[in-house]
């Protein structure tokens, strides 16, 4: 099913370079070239053979040198489903990845986009309304970047205080090896950036 | 200046025999529905209770207020490991070779002296992953479920003080 | 925001009327709102009682689920899971176990699949009873509410003997279900749906058929076919406005296929297709369904283990799924990407609440203030599952 598609993809929108992957466990996806997701969505929209009429959602992942915008489509007229993806450059903070905008396909597509924008950080071109959408307007980063760091500071208000991290209880074993001068005595459970402590931790599983 | 179009259902226009319809239909169904309230008036069951006077008995297995019995735990922080919110902080230190062997009431060798279990119960959700993995069945949840307390340092259990250890006789069953 | 904001220069022309002009009203509803089901926000903007716009603003409740999952063992994702939809977590566990079992390979014993049909339908029944509770006080009927809640209690009395907990089960595992279920409680259940059967009979004599019911929710907030396939709308709110689709039916999963039942389709019996009332009708139509599969389910159960063969330390295969299943609400999707660790690399979840939540600004307008509430309730979010 998926190489007919693809075979579709490739004779309707040119240049938009489908190719299907393929995998041994799970599902089949078909990766098209970012730039012309706006064809390629209104293409398998609109086609007699496939009709993807409904958009199920759409998502990003952030890999160590791309970021992939998966569609994921269903036609509940044949029956059918597809996840159709988009590898864009991470970009940075002040340069967001750009793709064009699918909400005039589908309008599911204005709330999953306004949440890949806030979570992922993608720049969706032609999006009429492109705000946060769960975190706070006025929110610094995209938390589900995997170099994302949480500020320190929101509105005068702490993120995460130290009050309230238990940090004498996570400490606790460390400053016991300390104390009696043998890391290897004692096995704590909280895990620590160290690679000792990391070691006695796969010992407790 | 700009227009705002918005959708509105229009109904037809009313006609005398449906205006007598419509009032004939919401009598009769409400009448129904009261008649069906009303039989709740007499012979009903009280399906609630007066909470502090009567205390309902949780089932055996529910998962509420977590205790370990540091006795018979070997330090082995399965329960640490399984733990998804991070919240039981354990330490022990390796027992002298030539200390007196003791054992756990189901006859496990402990090896480890165990000098810290903290659960933090504020952060603990109480999903019960962490009694399931544990090898000796020391870490149990009971079916103790009224423990609110004032402030959230009271809230962290370190079941190796005493007074912790003395809610074994009343709320660990057998 | 809007592109309204000029307020004292628009002309509102409802339906084929001019209403009288007045100026534009801002108005909160929400976060703490009684007819929100949740710390929803709607930015109104009414012109007197008639809704011009309305914005949802949403994420007061979330909890980074996405991104805790990615630091949790496969195993302590369900904990998290559960909180999603607080109100059917059964299904929600079922979908991630699915997913995973998927990758995994994992054969589920035949008991624990009768098992798993069994919850996750009691769980439908108690959550949409939830839904027909709180709707019957959003439009006024607070009788309905306490008998709805007793019945729904005897359903989370079971789930408490079998799980432990009483609407956070963490009970449906990778690999089957965590404890099994006696045949004491199987023959209470029996007694159960026998009763309920003629109970919500009752219920819906008393509410649904009322006249006044009727008046509040025939022709209101209508939804139409085109509407709810462009905006991604699935479960009762798709089936409401007349189109027959069940994840259970078309893509069916666990063992579904082997039980008979149908799908209640919306068809405007009381007002237009697609109306608050038909979307009401289709969800009391499932519980009698529900009970259908349920019976069939305590004629059918076999003896056997609960649980299968899975790995102590679970690692998925490098890959990806997305895994569909039916929730109350509608579907719910995992997009599992793994990397063959022992944590998920992404897991992203699909809401159907979420899409819902996005249906509103299209249907709130030229609606009164009233009737957005019936709207609201008659979608029938959880907002756990919106902010996750």
């Amino acid at each position: 099913m998926h190489n007919l598609i693809a075979d579709y993809l490739n004779k309707v929108v040119s240049g938009c370079s489908a190719k299907v992957n393929e995998v041994s466990i799970g599902d089949k996806s078909i990766t098209i070239d970012s730039s012309f997701v706006l064809e390629v969505c209104r293409a398998l929209k609109t086609s007699s053979e496939f009709e993807f009429n409904v958009l199920q959602v759409i998502t990003g992942t952030d890999y160590p040198d791309r970021i992939e915008i998966s569609y994921i489509l269903a036609s509940f007229t044949k029956n059918l489903e597809l996840i159709l993806k988009a590898n864009l450059p991470r970009g940075d903070k002040s340069n967001l990845p750009k793709i064009n905008s699918v909400v005039s396909v589908w309008s599911a597509a204005n709330f999953q986009e306004r949440e890949t924008y806030d979570m992922i950080g993608v720049d969706f071109l032609g999006h009429p309304d492109l705000r946060r959408i769960l975190c706070p307007y006025d929110w610094d980063g995209h938390p589900l970047r995997r170099d994302y760091v949480v500020q320190e500071k929101y509105l005068d208000m702490v993120v995460n205080p130290p009050e309230k991290n238990n940090t004498d209880d996570q400490l606790f074993g460390k400053r016991l090896k300390e104390q009696l001068g043998d890391p290897k005595k004692v096995s704590a459970s909280w895990k620590d950036s160290s690679a000792s402590e990391e070691s006695e931790a796969k010992d407790g599983e | 200046m700009e227009t705002i179009h918005l959708k509105k259902h229009i109904e037809p226009d009313l006609t005398f025999t449906q205006w007598f319809k419509n009032v004939y239909g919401a009598v009769k169904t409400t009448a129904i529905g009261m008649g069906i309230t009303f039989k709740y008036v007499w012979g009903r069951d009280v399906v609630t209770i007066e909470y502090p006077e009567v205390r309902e008995e949780l089932p055996s297995n529910s998962r509420s207020r977590l205790f370990n019995d540091a006795e018979n735990c070997i330090s082995c922080l399965q329960c640490a490991v399984a733990c998804p919110v991070d919240c039981i902080y354990i330490a022990a230190v390796k027992r002298a070779t030539d200390a007196p062997k003791i054992k756990t009431k189901d006859g496990t060798p402990i090896r480890l002296d165990l000098k810290q279990y903290t659960i933090d119960t504020a952060l603990c959700c109480y999903c019960g992953l962490c009694t399931t993995v544990c090898p000796t069945e020391c870490l149990t949840h009971t079916t103790d479920y009224e423990f609110a307390s004032y402030t959230l340092a009271a809230m962290k259990y370190d079941y190796l003080a005493p007074e912790i250890r003395a809610w074994r006789t009343r709320i660990v069953k057998a | 925001m809007s592109s309204h904001t000029n307020t004292n220069e628009n002309k509102i022309i409802l339906g084929d009327q001019e209403v009288l002009k007045s100026d534009l009203l801002t108005l909160n509803m929400g976060p703490q709102h009684p007819a929100t089901h949740g710390v929803l926000r709607v930015e109104i903007k009414t012109d007197s009682e008639i809704v011009v716009d309305a914005i949802p603003h949403l994420g007061y409740l979330h909890r980074c689920f996405e991104k805790h999952a990615e630091n949790v063992d496969y195993r302590g994702v369900i904990p998290f899971v559960d909180r999603m939809d607080y109100l059917a977590a059964m299904s929600m566990e079922w979908g991630y176990a699915l997913a995973v079992e998927k990758m995994l390979g994992t054969e589920v014993p035949k008991r624990a699949e009768y098992i798993r049909i069994l919850v996750a339908e009691l769980q439908r029944i108690a959550s949409h009873l939830v839904f027909f509770g709180t709707y019957g006080i959003d439009l006024g009927a607070f009788t309905v509410f306490l008998y709805c809640f007793e019945d729904r209690e005897e359903i989370l009395r079971l789930f408490e003997e079998l799980s432990g907990a009483r609407m956070l089960y963490n009970y449906i595992w990778i690999g089957g279900v965590w404890n099994d279920i006696t045949d004491d409680q199987l023959a209470r259940v029996a007694k159960f749906v026998d009763r309920f059967e003629g109970e919500l009979h009752k219920y819906n004599n008393l509410v649904g058929e009322n006249k006044i019911f009727i008046g509040r929710t025939a022709n209101v907030g209508i939804i139409t076919r085109e509407q709810a396939l462009d905006y991604g709308a699935t479960g009762p709110v798709l089936r409401g406005s007349g189109v027959k689709n069940d994840l259970r039916k078309d893509r069916t999963y666990g063992m579904y296929d082997k039980f008979e039942f149908d799908i209640p389709v919306g068809s405007g019996e009381k007002g237009t297709t697609g109306d608050c009332w038909d979307r009401y009708n289709v969800r009391i139509r499932e519980m009698f369904e529900s009970v259908k599969i349920i019976r069939q389910v305590l004629a059918g159960i076999e003896e056997g283990p609960v649980m299968g063969k899975v790995p102590k330390i679970i690692k998925v295969p490098a890959g990806e799924i997305y895994m569909r299943t039916e929730c109350p609400r509608g579907e719910l999707g995992y997009h599992l990407i793994s990397d063959g660790g022992k944590t998920p690399y992404r897991l992203k979840v699909k809401s159907s609440c979420f899409t819902h939540v996005s249906l509103l600004p299209a249907i709130a307008p030229g609606q009164m203030v009233a009737d957005l509430v019936a709207s609201i309730g008659s979608i029938d979010i959880v907002l756990g599952e919106v902010d996750r």
